[in-house]
């Protein structure tokens, strides 16, 4: 595990009008590992996702990634410093093909790119390789022409990921991947981001399912009230007696 | 490439339309409408804007051809390409403001817009002529290294000059919706969550296709101002924005051959029911309540409905074991 | 008397009618989620409503009810068979149909009534002027104020004190919290669709006899309305208000100030009020 930090966050406080949903937390991500934000409900953690995502301006507090201070720059500009995310509820393109929706993914590294009117999208394309090899690495080559939402919901939560990855990020925000997913899915998805692991990638995950979080996080980052209650590896958060009590014992026994 | 069909199909339709047209004004009217019609389907079809602030485009572009023509005693294309980057710069004022809203607000501005241009058309007597508006605008023939190429004042030679310019734009549009930007407007369109979180500015997007649409509908104004002869306040009036938004949706928003297609219906049906009928407008009314009702996707979507139903009709007829293949709405 | 003083006051009532006629559109949006382009038709047929039944020979001061109630019934009957269905279509929708319906309208009005339009008398009581020290105001004017006011008052406490009010405010947070309550949200729907338009038409009714009846005014104000309703803030009571009363002052002024410009000075000042406060002077976020 690299000891590389791509993601350093310090201080973050995010507050709607008088009402603090994060309130102050401090955040390292380390390149090659998986870090999981877990913690009851109203804990601020997907408020936490959000302002990391550029999703919400910040109110205070500092995000770098790679040195360099994002804070204050707006969602869609942080994909071109290696950040991506997924959607909690399937987010796609609807009416567009699953391998269109990949290659305008993939193109959001360098959106501007668009207004050269030629050449056509289509074989010539240097996103070609990128999509053909996330159509063949997530098994969607068979419906590749197909209109996303037309998809099964198991395709289309791996389209999710996929579209997450296109843009080659270094950083992936995956929120609640395994949410309304079936056992063999779970699985499938657990091996996906066990193997992002090992390419390099730093993954950030915010999951309710334990069985997920204790198999696949190097680190565990626990929340409570806007703020970060216990930070460490699976095994120290599973004896934790205050994580016990925030959660009222029942979830930590196992998966949901 | 589909598009190249349907720029095929749209220049024999301008080739075949002087047979069936009574008048020369009448088919460059539709021609009109068409331009303005296709630059609406680019905000609403492709990137999901529904804009009632097109009037102001059209009205601009006819002022700005009346006082180039006025005051310049401009050429052709000069006077073309003024009214386009008149459109143009009104869109991307108007665009600025409008798109800094999302969903129904976003309509609202676009129609409290289009209000204030009128009444700043009509506040502006010495540039815009008010109420009278700007006569007697001289229809400039076309020209070529100063030799005179085409006289224009004949109506059937202006409509050559009109359909020569709208096949250009037609393919031009076709072209950008199958380029990487309009898959980009689609995605837009789709999901603007999604593709600001995979890169987009979805702002500037939304901007630059309101400024090209701006520019279109400059150009088709301008083609009307020379048309009539005249720039009229009612070319920016409110009505003007209703009426394109209208036949873009009655033609449907699946493609650019669809406003072509309203457009014609618009102008056809609106002449024959005029000559007996002074509130044929209360059938347009009742066609776009049917339409949003039930036929969302407007004639263009009965056309394929029907020859979807033909095809699934003839396959069965040849070999009645096959089961064809319907894919719905529009795919990239 | 003071010039300005006297544009004023005309303002404030041009502001009361143009609260009256926004405030049904920012309840039916905040509750309905429904997007109603035909508001400007409502407010024509009622004031059509009111010219036809004067010429009919009823007092003014039916009008005043009556306009409503027509308009209002038919509101209900068009939620009922039509817009009840499309709720759960996209707002798009929503506009192209209302569009329509306002096309119609409009198209109807011409027809019956032809396109040039007419006056309206006001009631002989509420004729000529009032006259106190150097205060010389026309005493229709007076009343509008007065009416304005009153139907804010009545409306508040409707708002705030009824249990349909409290079901309006609840229901403009979440519908299908007060569904689950057990309240019979259709016919709260209806009932909120009709008095939007029956408010709509009351001011079409007020707004008679001060500037004239012509097939047009649909339009015209319904452009007015999304001003009022835009820099007041969507959805907001209070909002409404303000709005109103902003656009019918800026008005006023400005056509003493400078007349061509008095219609479009309202758009301007709605375009400065969005550069600094996109979502209304009392809106909410």
């Amino acid at each position: 595990m690299s000891e590389q930090i791509l993601l350093r966050a310090r201080a973050v406080i995010k507050k709607y009008g008088s009402f603090t949903a994060v309130a102050g937390v401090d955040l390292d991500v380390r390149a090659g590992s998986v870090h999981s934000v877990i913690g009851p409900n109203g804990a601020g953690k997907t408020t936490l996702f959000h302002v990391l995502t550029g999703v919400v301006p910040i109110t205070g507090g500092t995000v770098h990634v790679d040195g360099q201070d994002i804070s204050r720059l707006p969602g869609h500009q942080r994909v071109r410093r290696g950040l991506a995310r997924s959607f909690q509820v399937t987010s796609l393109f609807q009416n567009l093909s699953v391998r269109e929706n990949l290659r305008v993914a993939a193109q959001g590294r360098a959106p501007w790119d668009v207004l050269r009117m030629w050449p056509l999208p289509g074989r010539a394309d240097d996103a070609v390789g990128v999509v053909d090899g996330l159509l063949a690495r997530f098994r969607l080559e068979q419906v590749m022409d197909r209109p996303a939402g037309l998809l099964s919901h198991g395709q289309q939560r791996r389209l999710e990921v996929a579209m997450a990855m296109a843009a080659r990020p270094r950083l992936i925000f995956l929120d609640e991947p395994t949410s309304g997913m079936g056992v063999d899915d779970i699985q499938e998805m657990k091996q996906l981001i066990l193997e992002l692991r090992q390419e390099g990638y730093a993954v950030l995950l915010v999951e309710h399912n334990m069985d997920i979080v204790m198999g696949v996080s190097d680190v565990i980052t626990v929340m409570q009230s806007g703020r970060v209650l216990v930070e460490g590896r699976p095994d120290t958060i599973r004896n934790d007696a205050r994580v016990r009590e925030a959660y009222l014992g029942s979830m930590l026994t196992g998966g949901r | 490439m589909k598009g190249y069909r349907h720029s095929l199909f749209v220049a024999l339709f301008l080739l075949l339309l002087p047979l069936g047209m009574k008048s020369g004004s009448l088919a460059t009217e539709l021609v009109i409408y068409a331009m303005a019609a296709c630059a609406c389907n680019l905000l609403l079809g492709y990137t999901g804007l529904m804009s009632f602030g097109q009037g102001i485009f059209f009205g601009v572009g006819s002022y700005a051809a009346g006082l180039l023509l006025l005051h310049l005693g401009s050429s052709l294309a000069f006077t073309l390409a003024g009214c386009m980057a008149a459109g143009a710069c009104v869109a991307a004022l108007v665009g600025w403001f409008s798109i800094r809203q999302r969903g129904i607000y976003f309509v609202m501005l676009t129609l409290a817009f289009a209000q204030m241009f009128y009444f700043m058309a009509y506040s502006m007597k010495e540039i815009t002529g008010g109420d009278n508006g700007l006569l007697g605008i001289q229809r400039p023939d076309v020209t070529l290294l100063g030799h005179e190429v085409l006289d224009t004042s004949d109506p059937w030679a202006y409509y050559a000059v009109a359909a020569c310019v709208f096949l250009v734009v037609f393919t031009l549009l076709q072209r950008l919706a199958e380029s990487r930007f309009g898959h980009t407007l689609l995605a837009i369109r789709d999901n603007e969550a999604r593709a600001a979180a995979v890169g987009y500015d979805v702002k500037a997007f939304k901007l630059l296709a309101f400024v090209v649409s701006g520019a279109v509908t400059g150009l088709a104004g301008g083609l009307h101002a020379m048309l009539a002869g005249i720039a009229p306040l009612s070319n920016i009036e409110y009505h003007v924005s209703e009426m394109i938004l209208l036949i873009t949706v009655v033609g449907g928003t699946g493609s650019f051959l669809a406003s072509v297609i309203g457009a014609a219906v618009y102008v056809v049906t609106a002449d024959w029911l005029a000559s007996f009928w002074p509130r044929w407008l209360m059938l347009f009314g009742f066609l776009l309540i049917a339409v949003a009702l039930y036929v969302r996707q407007g004639l263009w979507g009965v056309l394929q409905d029907v020859s979807a139903r033909l095809q699934a009709w003839r396959t069965a007829r040849a070999a009645p074991s096959s089961a064809p293949e319907r894919h719905p709405g529009r795919q990239a | 008397m003071n010039l300005y003083l006297l544009q004023l006051v005309n303002g404030i009532g041009l502001g009361m009618i143009y609260f009256v006629l926004a405030v049904g559109l920012s309840i039916i949006f905040g509750l309905l989620r429904f997007v109603n382009f035909s508001h400007g038709a409502f407010f024509l047929l009622g004031a059509y409503g009111c010219y036809q039944l004067v010429q009919m020979g009823v007092d003014f001061w039916w009008t005043l009810l009556l306009g409503p109630l027509i308009v209002g019934v038919l509101a209900w009957l068009i939620e009922v068979f039509l817009f009840r269905k499309v709720y759960h279509f996209p707002h798009e929708i929503h506009i192209l149909i209302t569009v329509g319906l306002a096309m119609v309208a409009q198209e109807a009005v011409i027809l019956y009534w032809g396109p040039v339009g007419a006056n309206v008398s006001p009631p002989e009581l509420l004729q000529g002027v009032v006259v106190w020290d150097s205060f010389i105001y026309p005493k229709y004017r007076l009343f509008v104020i007065g009416a304005g006011l009153a139907l804010a008052l009545v409306l508040g406490l409707l708002l705030e004190g009824t249990r349909l009010g409290a079901i309006v405010r609840a229901g403009s947070e979440s519908t299908e919290m007060i569904s689950l309550l057990g309240v019979n949200i259709q016919r709260v729907f209806a009932a909120v669709f009709a008095l939007g338009a029956a408010t709509a038409a009351l001011a079409g009714v007020l707004a008679a006899p001060i500037r004239g009846v012509d097939p047009f005014m649909g339009v015209e104000v319904l452009g007015i309305a999304f001003v009022a309703v835009v820099v007041g803030g969507m959805g907001s009571f209070a909002g409404a208000l303000a709005g109103g009363l902003l656009v019918g002052i800026v008005q006023s002024m400005m056509s003493s100030i400078w007349p061509p410009g008095a219609s479009l000075m309202i758009y301007v000042a709605m375009a400065l009020v969005l550069l600094l406060r996109p979502n209304g002077l009392l809106g909410r976020a």
